[in-house]
């Protein structure tokens, strides 16, 4: 039971789970973004072309977010 | 052919040969000897060296793969010059797709950046047309699944070799399921035994076997290694600069170093210089989140193909291939549209609009 090893390793994979944590904003965030643009290309099909470029741009600064935090559990699980 | 649709018996022979497939493929994952059936991957971050190297400097794995998306797109762009050599009209096969590809491309950097579109578009189309190769790639059978055999780690779950067959004067093993075998504690020299499709000749062979062994795959996607995506945005990071100082000149810099704004402005003078070096640390952060975001999402693609496919063997995996088709073409349109955006947005004066 005392093994100091097998316990820090079990916790670094716990902290990169919960690092992981980060992702449900960016997920909420893509989803808005998503709904956003849907709506609007509803409403204004002509200018499709715009509203896709910007969204999926929001969507890619939504996702960095997430990105960060696998950068944050790569880094613990691989490097700390 | 006519216009009309003929009315035609069609023989259904495609759809049982899937069929068959879809049968064989369940008995190899399930039913029969432990060297067809898939195994569980190890999961490892950095690049492995494949074991050539050239004037000292290792090749790794990533970047034979990387050498052979270059080698595809070259073979691409010299049949579609061609194409457009040869003088027809009608533009089909593979002209046509780049024609789509470029038009495509075009238009969004048009609407992006405007007058230096020109100017940009062979950059950014570059990096698009690479990650795009890199991706696709990466997903040709082979990849991740051919290499060498080693000695896996202490403690970790290897399986026993099974020698398949000679391919030349290289012996050919496979991994058997059914017999795992637990990784012992060894020395360094044991690292390098022979393996699967060994590149040594006798001499690899004459090495010591391992016996619980993994993979060293000599082809892994270019962007699972964090090298690759994180050239790219450095690259794009950098030309950002260098187009920013391009088109404004030594005032492109005023946006990191508003100096003149600390003299003239006061209060807000000395905000905005504060705000000079947010952006600093924005263009490093930038480099960070370009890099990461091809990385992550190719590398945990990988991950989930991997693994699903050690899981369910069948009917599961080919969808999945499918997104990871849909999801590295969207990476490659996502890192393009960024560095874009970024460059683009480099060219452009921050305060032009307020003053002028």
């Amino acid at each position: 039971m005392n093994d100091a090893a097998a316990f820090i390793a079990g916790m670094k994979v716990l902290g990169a789970g919960l690092a992981m944590l980060g992702a449900i904003g960016a997920g909420v965030g893509v989803g808005i973004a998503a709904s956003g643009g849907v709506q609007a290309m509803g409403r204004n099909p002509d200018a499709t072309p715009t509203i896709q470029t910007n969204m999926i741009l929001g969507m890619a600064f939504a996702e960095a977010v997430a990105i960060y935090a696998l950068a944050v559990a790569l880094i613990i699980i691989f490097a700390a | 052919m006519t216009t009309e649709a003929t009315p035609k018996k069609r023989t259904p022979v495609k759809r049982w040969i899937v069929l068959a497939l879809f049968v064989i493929g369940g008995y190899a994952a399930f039913g029969s000897i432990g060297v067809l059936k898939p195994i569980s991957p190890v999961v490892v971050l950095p690049a492995e060296p494949t074991g050539i190297s050239i004037a000292g400097f290792p090749i790794t794995n990533t970047i034979l793969a990387t050498l052979i998306a270059d080698l595809v797109l070259i073979l691409f762009a010299i049949s579609a010059y061609r194409f457009s050599k040869s003088g027809k009209q009608v533009p089909s096969g593979m002209y046509n797709f780049f024609e789509f590809l470029v038009e495509f491309l075009w238009n969004s950097v048009k609407g992006a950046a405007g007058k230096w579109a020109p100017r940009i578009f062979p950059v950014v189309a570059t990096i698009f047309l690479l990650v795009l190769a890199a991706n696709m790639t990466k997903l040709f059978p082979g990849y991740e699944a051919i290499g060498y055999m080693k000695e896996i780690h202490e403690g970790k779950t290897g399986y026993a070799p099974v020698k398949l067959f000679d391919l030349g004067s290289i012996p050919v093993y496979g991994l058997d399921k059914n017999h795992p075998v637990i990784g012992a504690a060894h020395g360094e020299e044991h690292g390098e035994a022979a393996g699967g499709e060994a590149h040594g000749e006798e001499s690899a062979a004459a090495k010591e076997m391992c016996t619980a062994c993994e993979v060293v795959p000599f082809l892994r996607g270019s962007a699972t290694d964090l090298n690759f995506p994180f050239a790219l945005a450095v690259i794009t990071v950098v030309l950002t600069q260098v187009y920013g100082v391009w088109a404004l000149g030594p005032s492109y810099f005023s946006k990191y170093l508003p100096v003149g704004q600390l003299v003239s402005g006061g209060i807000f003078g000395l905000i905005n210089f504060g705000v000079g070096f947010l952006e600093i640390i924005l263009e490093f952060a930038k480099i960070l989140s370009f890099g990461f975001r091809l990385f992550g999402n190719i590398f945990a693609g990988t991950l989930l193909l991997s693994i699903v496919g050690a899981l369910t063997a069948i009917v599961v995996p080919p969808f999945l291939y499918l997104f990871e088709v849909f999801f590295g073409a969207i990476q490659a349109y996502v890192f393009f549209l960024l560095a874009t955006v970024f460059i683009s947005g480099a060219t452009v004066s921050h305060h032009a609009e307020e003053h002028h």
